[in-house]
């Protein structure tokens, strides 16, 4: 009776060879993951931004904290005027303070005021030795020699020490960038952590007890999908405390009804697969069927809702701190930054341009994974 | 009670609901024995309640009327909990090869399944000793075992539901449509396969399908259903040679013959109409409205299955 096999058993080392791959489903998802550019370019800047948030506040000299009144609003690029001898040049601030700026763009020390000429609208401050007027009749305001009235010749610079500027507070936009962004992930892992677990287990009872019990979670989910979220978020809010842990605790109860839906739809799909009727005629048990063979198989679709959950949960802190009700100052995150930075928004747009940049990029590099998630885990465009 | 029987099946009914009023008789009032180490074949055409069968047996579904005794012991009402002891008894393989495995887990894993529920088992290397063993005698290879089902063909990933089904060692197992959707070539392997295991433990097999001739070649007993209700059932070789009912004539009306002699002189006789609904079936024998023999009285009282003699029995106002 074993010779029946024979003609098997001998083809089947060859199979083993033209199965030249042995891919597990999560290899066979990088696999076409990676094939794509656009989900790859997200994948990067994710990581990029995630070094940029944890490790960049190690080289800088500054904390989020730190304010210098005397640097305020700061530009990255600065406009100059070379000193009397031409070793470096000067800054005008906009408190019509006079620095000294280094010719690779170092900010250096403040000048001494000489004196006030009011009726010729300058004032005259001390560079090492020789006097510069500072002539402030006119916008813009220029260094000029006193005597011969000539303005010294202007240049533009990077600015070295502060390389993204000072907010209106003189803080360094670059350090508080790194912390706000840090704040912003954090936020939007931990709520979309939070909401994966409420999802799934609110999602995977629903869908596997079916029946009544189903029918009413399922009406909790539309009742509460029809509060207008943000409404909702404000309020909570209101109510508790602003700080970071306030906004997890928001934005974690919120978005977990897509989540749960989700996971419903899979669950009740799925329990109707012969593979889990099988594992109920085999005798395993509900913890089993519940964690070996319903969540592993809806487990693509939870990844790709998590994915798209986080980009809203880092727009809604965003929006929450741009609203002012987000984290106290002096904390950061990129929304406060955003609020901050309207007061000013015609003089220095750098400042609000910058955080906003980079919520534009942690939301389209989400959306990207979260869109190559899904092409990759659909088994019909398998190469 | 016969000790010689490992199931009894009486009056088996299953209801589905369908919308608000409406009751789907899947399955409606069967009943047969099977005798230990014997196969029972169930055939009929698509729709028409074998599959329900099965599973309202193995209690996937809950049946709504009617008794089911495995091995002495009366299943019909247990819960899930207390039937769990019984589930070693019985086991199924299923019709579709693809939707029956778990494509994110192993071969290992999958056969290891019932071992692990059944706490059989104490640690995974204790499983693989009986894993391994099973995969061989599938006509697998151990290193088959890390791979995940999905890169498995359609009879590999049935010899994996066989070895499923057979590690628990039960004396029952249910085959629903186990080769209809794999290749002729294959469907010969996985019935001898199916066979030698057979001889080899003495295992009981209800077997459905609806190909009537590898249904002759494995078992030793035939049952006839339409609509939900068995209509003829006897010794294979006697089905053929004599069938009674004329849903089983037309259903070997079907059946494609080698032989042209014997096709000539075969009673030409096949079955026109689509079978009706399982909704609102028809009244009194529920063939009369496809059957060429009926008589008035067909419509109006339900022909009971009977034995004519020699164990063969037939549901047929024609037959009595
Ligand atoms: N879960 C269910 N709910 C409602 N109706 C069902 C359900 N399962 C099966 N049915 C209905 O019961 C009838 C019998 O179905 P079943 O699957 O048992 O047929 P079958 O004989 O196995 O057919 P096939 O040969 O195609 O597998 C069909 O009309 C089907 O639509
Ligand atoms: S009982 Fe009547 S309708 Fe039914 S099979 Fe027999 S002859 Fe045909
Ligand atoms: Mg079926």
């Amino acid at each position: 009776m074993e010779n029946k096999w024979e003609m098997l058993g001998s083809s089947n080392e060859d199979r083993e060879k033209i199965w030249s791959k042995n891919r597990t489903f999560a290899g066979d998802v990088w696999f076409r993951f990676r094939h794509k550019p656009t989900s790859i370019a997200g994948l990067v800047i994710i990581v990029l931004l995630m070094l940029f948030a944890l490790l960049g506040p190690m080289f800088t000299d500054y904390s989020y904290s730190t304010q210098n009144l005397e640097v305020v609003n700061i530009p990255p690029r600065m406009k100059v005027y070379e000193t009397p001898d031409g070793s470096g040049y000067l800054y005008v601030t906009q408190a019509l303070k006079v620095v000294q700026v280094s010719r690779d763009g170092i900010m250096g020390n403040q000048l001494k005021k000489v004196r006030e000429e009011a009726d010729s609208s300058m004032t005259i401050f001390d560079c090492s030795g020789t006097e510069v007027a500072l002539y402030y009749g006119a916008k813009p305001y220029v260094i000029a020699d006193p005597q011969t009235r000539v303005i010294y010749p202007s240049a533009h610079v990077w600015n070295k020490s502060y390389v993204l500027g000072t907010d209106s507070l003189g803080r360094d936009i670059l350090t508080r960038l790194m912390y706000g962004t840090r704040v912003s992930l954090m936020v939007a892992f931990v709520a979309a952590a939070v909401n994966m677990i409420i999802g799934i287990l609110f999602g995977g009872i629903s869908g596997y007890a079916g029946g009544m019990v189903d029918t009413v979670m399922m009406r909790i989910v539309d009742i509460i999908s029809t509060i207008p979220l943000t409404l909702y978020v404000i309020l909570i809010m209101v109510f508790l405390e602003s700080g970071l842990q306030s906004i997890i605790i928001a934005l974690g109860t919120v978005y977990w009804v897509d989540m749960a839906r989700v996971v419903r739809g899979q669950v009740l799909s799925l329990k109707q697969q012969e593979f889990v009727m099988a594992a109920r005629t085999i005798g395993s048990s509900t913890r089993t069927i519940l964690l070996q063979h319903l969540i592993p198989n809806a487990m693509g679709s939870i990844l790709v809702t998590v994915t798209m959950l986080i980009p809203s949960a880092i727009f809604m802190e965003a929006f929450l701190g741009y609203l002012g009700i987000g984290l106290k100052p002096p904390l950061a995150s990129l929304g406060t930054m955003c609020n901050d930075a309207t007061e000013n928004l015609r003089s220095c747009p750098h400042q609000m341009f910058i955080p906003a940049l980079v919520i534009c990029l942690i939301m389209f590099a989400f959306n990207f994974v979260g869109d190559g998630l899904r092409d990759a885990l659909d088994p019909k465009l398998k190469k | 009670m016969s000790e010689q029987n490992i199931l009894e099946v009486k009056d088996l009914t299953k209801h589905f609901k369908a919308g608000k009023k409406q009751i789907v008789h899947a399955v409606d009032g069967i009943s047969f024995t099977l005798q230990r180490g014997k196969t029972l074949g169930l055939v009929g055409e698509s729709g028409c309640g074998k599959s329900t069968c099965a599973r309202t047996i193995i209690r996937m579904y809950d049946p709504t009327a009617g008794q089911i005794v495995l091995d002495g012991t009366d299943i019909t009402a247990m819960k899930q909990k207390e039937l769990k002891p019984y589930r070693k008894k019985m086991q199924m393989i299923f019709q579709d090869p693809y939707a029956s495995l778990n494509a994110r887990m192993t071969v290992r894993d999958i056969i290891a399944e019932p071992l692990m529920a059944h706490n059989l088992v104490k640690s995974k290397e204790e499983a693989n000793d009986l894993v391994y063993p099973m995969l061989e005698r599938v006509g697998l290879t151990k290193e088959h075992a890390n791979r995940y089902a999905h890169e498995f063909s359609g009879g590999q990933r049935q010899r994996v539901g066989i070895a499923r089904a057979l590690i628990l060692e039960p004396q029952l197992v249910i085959c629903d449509e186990p080769i209809s959707a794999l290749d002729v070539s294959i469907q010969a392997q996985v019935i001898n396969l199916l066979k030698d295991f057979q001889e080899e433990k003495g295992l009981s097999y209800l077997f459905i399908a609806h190909d009537l001739s590898m249904v002759r070649y494995v078992s030793d007993d035939v049952g006839v259903m339409y609509l939900g209700q068995l209509v003829e059932m006897s010794e294979a070789d006697e089905i053929y040679r004599n069938p009674l009912h004329p849903y089983t004539k037309g259903l070997l009306g079907s059946v494609p013959i080698a032989n042209p002699k014997l096709a000539r002189q075969k009673e030409k006789s096949s079955i026109e109409g689509d079978i009706p609904s399982p909704i609102n079936p028809p009244s009194g024998c529920r063939f009369h409205t496809r059957c060429p023999y009926a008589v008035p009285e067909c419509s109006r009282v339900k022909p009971e299955l009977v034995d004519v003699g020699g164990g063969h029995k037939v549901a047929c106002h024609l037959h009595k």
